[in-house]
């Protein structure tokens, strides 16, 4: 980044205007997508090609769309875990929120509200949900894994029980909300388009205000945080809110694609979120994140998932072979980082 | 014949000399106190004869025979056993199992529990510990614990134990409780090794004194029975020391601008401040301009001063009105965007972030805790304001973006001090500073504080360096027992008198 980083070590140098650069238009791109999120794209590309040399079906665009399509949920969670896990935090409830929030604004739906407001009110749900985790982590002073593995049940459960354990159907959908959202623009699914917005957004919290230094300073190290005076309660009950805020935003885009409830969605997504967070970049050791790897990191996983249907694995062995190719993916990753780290200490930096 | 004896022990770190020519006299059935200033080589010493730490030169006797150990846990099988300054217990085991630690008694592939139980409970009633074997070691009480840990050594039957600073919170009853144990120990025939700064122990434990001053024995196994405390005062010190106080640090750099111009009285004021078991009737001003020291023996009070001044303690009665004439408010947070600044030897624990660069640790109370920036917080205002402050303080690295932990500790603690100085602080807390960085990037250290104090800002530093609380204060109040038992400033500031005071509750007459 800095020109003077790859220099033998100077003394004394000034460190004027000089050691800033890496700023600017061109610098922002560069640092988005660039450095932590290379390689899992790398890895994205890499294994559409090889799936499509195999298989040239998988490299139809409408195929690629699908992909992506069925990426976004987990890739929007995914975005949310990565500023948790910054800050040595974790939800395990991101899942239930994601199906609660979905099943009730499709029920508010059908009796009648407006989408518009039921999609409103399902997202402050999700920042609701998230409040409460970060209260229950507060008052009974338990770790945030073991309070949202209860309220994942809970959560869960509430679906389940307000829904009757049935699909909510007969939903308006021929209202603006369905046509919009779960439609596309220039060809490109609108739900995809919002992810990009989301990636933008949050890349921008995480990167240029006092919330996302003070996530990505409180897991570096809580203590030294707390004692520069940052509030690790605060930022935790922030963190967990927005982060059931983009669960409830998941879990309208979901609606809007889907056009009816199923109280069992998002089964399992807290894991492939986490997972997707893990391969996109961002360590479980906390104090760094990135956004965009996460959200690059549930594409890396819905290819495999879409993938795997084009090889004649039995239905049965798809489990262990998803299971599988993340192992890969997260070990290369994980072995060619320490090696970058290993080069980039030997340096002195 | 003598239990342990260590001769003509060198030991030098990469050109610093820690021992130069140490040596050792303990006779089984005593109590041997080790005594000596911080840095004066004590703790290397009991490193070499514990196996921790192999001596350049220098012999090492058991009752006679020569010994040099590879490790400590060799130093073990030869009897010698340590009782550390930290407790090294497991909170979450019983009793019985943190007295065995990796030496269980088996049978077959099982720990004989049964068999363990024979050895420890006669040790545990010979110590008067009533406790169950099988109670969870957390649930016991501090005295409890060391206790614990002195029955953990007696288990290997060690024929040499060391307690390395034992009593770290000094209540009435701990001496009693050590007066017990060491009786045992003395009727076991062991040769008791007892490092301690504080001589009101010493003096009611000990039975013969060695002390080290630069790395040499000065007093070597002399006898309790001929000594004072001004005398052993006075050979930690040495001759040396007499003239020190004219060295005064100054201030090396410009900092004006840097602290904020104080509203109000601008004087930091602790006023009859009682906080249960801790201090009763303290009374401290610090004007700004001023380097204030607060001194004391471990558990005297003394950081809790500090610590009601930062906000993390409330004072029981009595109040603590910070510069601007408000009382100090409730919670380390509201005392920081009140301009107070703190900053500890502990800095890679509790003052910055290791692994991150430069110019994010120096922005993190200003722009990222107090968010004084806005909304935004722009990397290339942090790296600027960075810049700033590092060619200020004169931080030496080869660039902002170097992650903090890779810079040396007296670089890193001026990465504390940049990060606060942005805050443009009115009161500076300093809690030992220089633990632990070397001589020069100390006297370096010195001139920032001194800096700091010039540019109009209230500095309030406990420490436990005595040179650096007799040259760098313009006052030191000592903390005995909770009280402030002596105000030193002027001719009277000088380590013998703190130290003295320290210990006695007394300045002693010039």
């Amino acid at each position: 980044m800095t020109s003077s980083t790859t220099d033998a070590p100077r003394q004394d140098v000034d460190p004027g205007p000089g050691a800033t650069t890496g700023s600017g238009p061109l610098g922002v791109v560069k640092r988005a997508f660039g450095m932590e999120s290379t390689s899992v794209l790398v890895a994205t590309v890499a294994l559409i090609l090889v799936i499509g040399a195999i298989h040239p079906d998988f490299l139809d665009p409408r195929q690629l769309r699908d992909v992506l399509q069925q990426s976004v949920y987990v890739a929007v969670l995914a975005a949310g875990v990565a500023f948790l896990l910054a800050m040595r935090e974790i939800d395990l409830s991101v899942g239930a929120t994601f199906g609660l929030t979905l099943i009730c604004s499709a029920m508010l739906m059908r009796d009648g509200w407006s989408p518009w407001v039921a999609v409103i009110a399902g997202i402050l749900l999700g920042a609701l949900l998230g409040l409460a985790n970060a209260l229950i982590v507060q008052v009974f002073r338990i770790p945030a894994i073991v309070a949202t593995l209860a309220t994942l049940s809970m959560f869960r459960g509430l679906s389940l029980a307000l829904s009757e354990g049935q699909q909510v159907v007969g939903l308006p959908l021929d209202h603006a909300f369905f046509e919009f959202f779960g439609g596309r623009l220039f060809g490109i699914p609108v739900s995809v388009l919002v992810l990009v917005v989301v990636g933008i957004v949050l890349t921008f919290v995480l990167r240029t205000t006092p919330f996302g230094y003070r996530v990505r300073s409180i897991g570096s190290n809580p203590d030294a945080a707390a004692f520069s005076g940052i509030s690790i309660a605060r930022v935790r009950i922030q963190a967990l809110m927005l982060m059931g805020g983009l669960a409830g935003l998941a879990g309208m885009l979901g609606l809007a694609y889907f056009g009816s409830g199923d109280p069992n969605i998002g089964s399992g997504f807290e894991l492939l979120a986490i997972a997707a967070a893990v391969i996109g970049g961002t360590a479980l050791r906390g104090g760094s994140a990135t956004v965009v790897g996460a959200m690059l990191g549930a594409v890396l996983l819905s290819v495999v998932t879409s993938g795997l249907v084009y090889f004649d694995i039995p239905v049965n062995w798809s489990s262990f072979a998803t299971g599988a190719v993340i192992l890969i993916a997260v070990g290369i990753d994980s072995l060619l980082r320490r090696r970058r780290e290993a080069r980039a200490a030997a340096a002195g930096l | 014949m003598l239990a342990l004896e260590a001769q003509h022990v060198r030991k030098t770190y990469g050109g610093v000399t820690a021992l130069a020519d140490a040596g050792l006299r303990v006779r089984p059935g005593t109590v041997h106190a080790l005594l000596g200033e911080n840095g004066a080589g004590k703790s290397t010493l009991v490193k070499i004869i514990t196996g921790a730490v192999r001596p350049d030169a220098g012999v090492l006797r058991l009752e006679g025979s020569d010994v040099s150990f590879s490790d400590t846990a060799d130093a073990a099988r030869h009897g010698v056993a340590v009782v550390s300054q930290e407790l090294s217990l497991f909170p979450d085991l019983d009793v019985l199992s943190n007295m065995f630690p990796m030496r269980e008694p088996k049978r077959g592939p099982f720990v004989n529990r049964r068999r363990m139980a024979e050895l420890a409970r006669p040790i545990l009633d010979q110590l008067g510990l009533r406790v169950s074997l099988r109670d969870r070691v957390g649930e016991l009480s501090l005295a409890q614990r060391q206790l614990l840990e002195v029955a953990k050594a007696l288990v290997t039957d060690p024929r040499v134990l060391i307690l390395d600073e034992p009593t770290s919170a000094l209540d009435s009853s701990t001496a009693e409780v050590l007066l017990d144990i060491l009786r045992v120990l003395r009727d076991r025939q062991v040769a008791v090794v007892f490092v301690s700064h504080i001589l009101e122990e010493v003096m009611a434990l000990c039975d013969e004194v060695t002390v080290l001053r630069d790395g040499r024995t000065v007093v070597d196994a002399a006898p309790l029975a001929g000594l004072t405390i001004p005398k052993i005062v006075e050979s930690m010190l040495g001759e040396r020391h007499a003239d020190l106080t004219e060295v005064r640090p100054r201030a090396t750099v410009d900092l004006s601008g840097a602290v904020a111009a104080p509203r109000g009285s601008g004087v930091l004021r602790v006023e009859g401040v009682s906080v249960d078991d801790r201090l009763s009737d303290v009374s401290v001003t610090a004007a700004p301009g001023e380097v204030v020291g607060l001194a004391g023996v471990a558990g005297a009070g003394h950081q809790t001063v500090l610590e009601l001044a930062a906000g993390l303690r409330r004072p029981t009665a009595g109040t603590v009105f910070l510069p601007d004439g408000s009382p100090a408010p409730k919670g380390l947070r509201a005392a920081i965007g009140r301009g107070v600044a703190l900053v500890t030897g502990d800095r890679r624990r509790l003052g910055l972030m290791l692994d991150k660069p430069i110019w994010d640790n120096a922005g993190q109370v200003r722009s990222v805790a107090l968010a004084r920036d806005g909304l935004l917080v722009r990397k290339r205002a942090l790296r600027e304001r960075a810049g700033e402050h590092a060619s200020r303080v004169n931080l030496r690295t080869s660039s902002l973006e170097k992650s903090a932990g890779l810079l040396s500790g007296g670089n890193q603690q001026k990465v504390v001090l940049m990060k606060w100085l942005q805050t443009q602080p009115s009161v500076l807390l300093l809690d030992d500073p220089t633990r632990g960085v070397d001589i020069g990037a100390k006297a370096e250290m010195h001139g920032l504080v001194r800096s700091v104090a010039d540019a109009g800002a209230v500095v309030l530093m406990c420490s436990t360096d005595l040179d650096e609380l007799a040259t760098l204060c313009d006052r030191v109040y000592v903390l005995h027992h909770g009280r402030v038992c002596a105000e030193l400033s002027g001719e009277t500031l000088r380590q013998h008198e703190i130290l003295a005071a320290m210990n006695t509750g007394t300045v002693p007459a010039a």
